[in-house]
């Protein structure tokens, strides 16, 4: 679904990462391990059309979307769910809810959409008509994601959604990522530490000083002692 | 004296109407984008001067008309001069002062091209409503009352807009998390030009508001962009519910001022008051850092 | 810029500049334009230094110039004081005036600064205009109409021999070009560099930007107060008509030109402005369409001014000039 091709970015001079391949398939999960700072932001984001300087080639469906901005990705259906959420403060939850259905792709689902997160979040629904700056860490981040999940994405790109959270909200958070999965979208999940998630991964990436220092399946990465210790948590 | 004051009260409620009006517009843009302009006094005059063109067509006679079409022309030039001249220094580090240098040239350009092309000489625009209200000594124009009523209506309008219109929303949303709008899939530079180019309707319309009182001049605009960039301050930049307030203050603080000490003394009276404010609150009164 | 080609520079304009006597001394209209040319070069290095190095965007300039202007005008003529001292005790006015406006300033960012400092040129027009102008002796709307020339040792400097008064203004604006060179070589410029990019950081470092700025507020309006008023002691008369738009904008087309921020651009722009403008003179009414017309052309093509354009011609020169 996506494919990626010596994939390099830059934040001004500064080269964050260097020759990044990497494909995720139709209906997998695959989860980004690595050091905080070693880049793995940036290569969500870059992937999102949320990074100005890049070289290398992304394609989305053999489409080549190198360099499209993210007002056209988001358009095609790929999202990206910021890990320091990025809401809309002095809005209420539904009014950032419907800003997540704001490309053309997504206008006509917005309704179907909302139920369906709403199902997803009861906690949401609930809160629908406070302002998003009121709301506590972990509803912010249900915020995310439920926005997120209103762009009607083929593909999301989640950064660090458990980042933060109480272990049993870490749960709720693998809970859903599950729930999104089985409807048919395709993640890409930055995570360290919650193993609820790391079961539901296909397939698991390193990345360390802007590099993939790691490539492989569950067993791989179960089978090397260094990712279990650190990454893990297992 | 009680009926004097009861006028002054009345015409700063009144000139007040119209600052919030053009002061929101401003206050708009630096929230949405960051970026000041100096050319939005030229803008008010060319709203003026759009209204004194289209009254000089024989079949148009009334204001309601011209509003319907000065509206879409100045929402044009509006979105076509931040396209031409703001979007593309934007890349740059040093773009703030650029955006304030270029528009700054942009109202010199403005202005003299009205002198050249109108003529130095005043130009007024007939009255919106003839007639008054009397109650023995105390007196109130309609057409007063008409200015008063269109510009709250031209900010319910656009209260409106924010909040119940894709467009609007977007403008909300840049203006609170320009990252997290471009994640959700928000144009930001459609969103700059829109928010440039109904920020020029509004200080437009302002401008056709007031000339029938204040007739229209080349240079007539600079005060209005002092004052509108006073009162944006005053309620702190970026803040809308700050610049409402904060327009009426200063519309009945001149107003005082004009009738108690002269009106040479009101624009320092603004300024004195705005230091203070400053002095006390540096991000104005609703204002907020960053 | 590295800090020996700006010395190098500045070195080649002022040689330039000084023989040019040699070849229009005899022609008095051509020597006006090149003493105004010195004059403005001065204020627009001013500016240059406010705005462009410590990244305050004051929008006072102008209206410094026209207080030391005034200033020495009125000190000279009701307290008898010799122009050559009046034009100092000007500087200092102009200076204590900056300071004040300074320090509101000192809280405030970006668009508010320049709100302030843009509030002292619109209120000094109904100020030098009214009641208390008048008291001043600012002569009202009709403004000052005979300005004792400048003398120094006996010696009258008569606006109809101007090439001594170019010599005076040449010395002067060599002094001034050279104290902001030092300002910007000094630990003082870096200090400026480093507020600009990042304020909060830089003082961590204990770099006080409220001192930094302070000084930077006070010696800007004094050399500005000053240049104004040899300016007025030049001229002879004096009225608020100074305060228009179209000077301001003239004063902003010499840093457009020259390059914001990239010292000794704003003389070369004061130059090619002044002379430039000059020549548009005949054309009447259209002149200032045509530089409104100009800063819009200018700041799009032509963003970082001549000096911008050189670095960018000479790519390899440039990356030994920033290192």
């Amino acid at each position: 679904m996506i494919k990626i091709q010596s994939l390099n970015a830059f934040y001004n001079d500064f080269h964050v990462l260097k020759d990044i391949s990497l494909e995720v398939k139709k209906g997998q999960v695959v989860v980004i391990l690595g050091p905080n700072g070693h880049g793995k932001s940036t290569f969500l984001k870059s992937i999102c059309g949320l990074v100005d300087k890049i070289t290398g080639k992304i394609f989305y469906d053999q489409e080549d979307i190198t360099g499209l901005k993210s007002e056209k990705l988001v358009n095609k259906g790929i999202t990206y769910i910021a890990e320091n959420r990025e809401l809309f403060p002095e809005m209420t939850v539904l009014e950032n809810l419907k800003l997540g259905a704001y490309s053309k792709s997504a206008r006509p689902h917005e309704k179907k959409n909302l139920e369906k997160v709403f199902s997803l979040f009861p906690r949401l629904a609930a809160r629908k008509s406070q302002l998003a700056s009121t709301m506590s860490g972990g509803e912010a981040r249900m915020l995310a994601i439920a926005r997120g999940l209103m762009s009607n994405a083929k593909f999301l790109a989640i950064d660090e959604p458990s980042l933060g959270l109480q272990p049993n909200l870490r749960n709720e958070v693998a809970r859903i990522i599950k729930e999104i999965n089985s409807q048919g979208i395709t993640l890409l999940v930055v995570e360290q530490n919650t193993p609820r998630i790391m079961e539901l991964a296909d397939k698991f990436y390193v990345l360390e000083e802007g590099r993939i220092s790691f490539e492989g399946s569950k067993e791989d990465a179960l089978g090397n002692d260094h990712l279990k210790e650190i990454f893990l948590g297992i | 004296m009680f009926i004097e004051i009861i006028d002054v009260i009345i015409s700063g409620l009144i000139n007040g109407s119209v600052y919030a009006l053009m002061a929101v517009g401003l206050t708009l843009i630096y929230g949405v984008s960051k970026a000041f302009n100096f050319a939005y006094g030229s803008l008010y005059s060319l709203g003026g001067y759009i209204a004194f063109l289209l009254f000089s067509l024989a079949w148009i006679n009334n204001y309601l008309l011209v509003f319907c079409l000065a509206a879409p022309i100045l929402l044009v030039i509006g979105f076509f001069l931040e396209k031409l001249l703001v979007a593309p220094l934007r890349k740059r580090d040093d773009w703030e002062i650029k955006v304030m240098m270029i528009t700054l040239g942009l109202a010199l350009f403005l202005d003299n091209s009205f002198q050249v092309v109108f003529g130095a000489r005043m130009k007024s625009l007939p009255t919106m409503l003839e007639g008054s209200f009397e109650l023995g000594e105390f007196i109130l124009s309609y057409q007063d009352v008409a200015i008063f009523i269109f510009s709250i209506g031209g900010i319910l309008l656009f209260r409106w807009f924010l909040n119940n219109t894709r467009t609007g929303m977007s403008v909300r949303a840049v203006a609170q998390n320009p990252e997290g709008a471009q994640i959700v899939g928000i144009p930001k530079e459609f969103v700059f030009a829109a928010t440039f180019a109904i920020s020029t309707v509004m200080v437009g319309m302002g401008g056709i508001l007031l000339a029938q009182k204040y007739f229209i001049t080349p240079t007539g605009g600079w005060d209005i962009l002092v004052k509108a960039w006073v009162i944006t301050a005053f309620g702190g930049m970026g803040s809308i519910k700050g610049s409402l307030y904060a327009a009426f203050i200063v519309g009945m603080l001149e107003a005082f001022v004009g009738w108690h000490f002269g009106m040479t003394w009101t624009l320092i009276a603004l300024f004195a008051v705005l230091l203070t404010t400053l002095a006390v609150r540096p991000q104005g009164l609703m204002g907020k850092w960053g | 810029m590295e800090h020996k080609p700006i010395a190098l520079l500045l070195a080649g304009i002022w040689g330039i500049v000084a023989i040019l006597p040699l070849f229009f001394g005899s022609t008095n209209f051509i020597m006006h334009i090149l003493i105004m040319c010195l004059i403005w070069s001065v204020v627009a290095s001013c500016w240059d230094l406010i705005m462009g190095f410590a990244g305050i965007f004051s929008f006072g300039q102008v209206a410094f110039f026209v207080i030391g202007a005034y200033s020495s005008a009125i000190l000279s003529a009701k307290f008898g004081i010799a122009p050559i001292f009046a034009v100092f005790c000007a500087g200092g006015i102009a200076a204590a005036l900056g300071i004040l406006v300074g320090l509101p300033c000192l809280k405030l960012k970006g668009a508010y600064i320049a709100l302030v400092t843009f509030a002292v040129h619109m209120i000094l027009e109904p100020v030098l205009k009214g009641t208390i102008g008048r008291a001043l002796g600012t002569g009202g709307s009709r403004g000052i109409l005979t300005i004792a020339p400048m003398k120094i040792f006996g010696f009258t400097f008569s606006s109809s021999n101007p090439v001594p008064y170019f010599y005076l203004m040449l010395l002067v604006a060599i002094i001034c070009s050279a104290i902001i060179f030092i300002v910007i070589k000094s630990k003082w410029g870096t200090a400026f560099l480093a507020l600009k990019d990042a304020e909060d950081f830089a003082s961590c470092l204990g770099v006080s930007s409220y001192k930094y700025k302070l000084m930077v507020f006070a010696l800007t309006s004094f050399l500005t107060g000053m240049i104004g008023g040899f300016y007025a002691h030049y001229i002879g008369m004096l009225s608020t008509r100074m305060l228009g738009i179209d000077l301001f904008v003239t004063l902003m087309i010499i840093l457009v030109i020259g390059g914001v921020g990239k010292f000794p651009g704003a003389i070369i722009g004061a130059f090619i402005t002044i002379a430039f403008n000059e020549m548009l003179s005949p054309i009447g009414p259209y002149r200032p369409i045509i530089l409104g017309a100009m800063v819009v052309m200018l700041v799009l093509i032509l963003p970082d001014g001549i000096v911008g354009l050189v670095e960018k011609l000479f790519p390899k020169k440039q990356h030994e000039l920033t290192h």
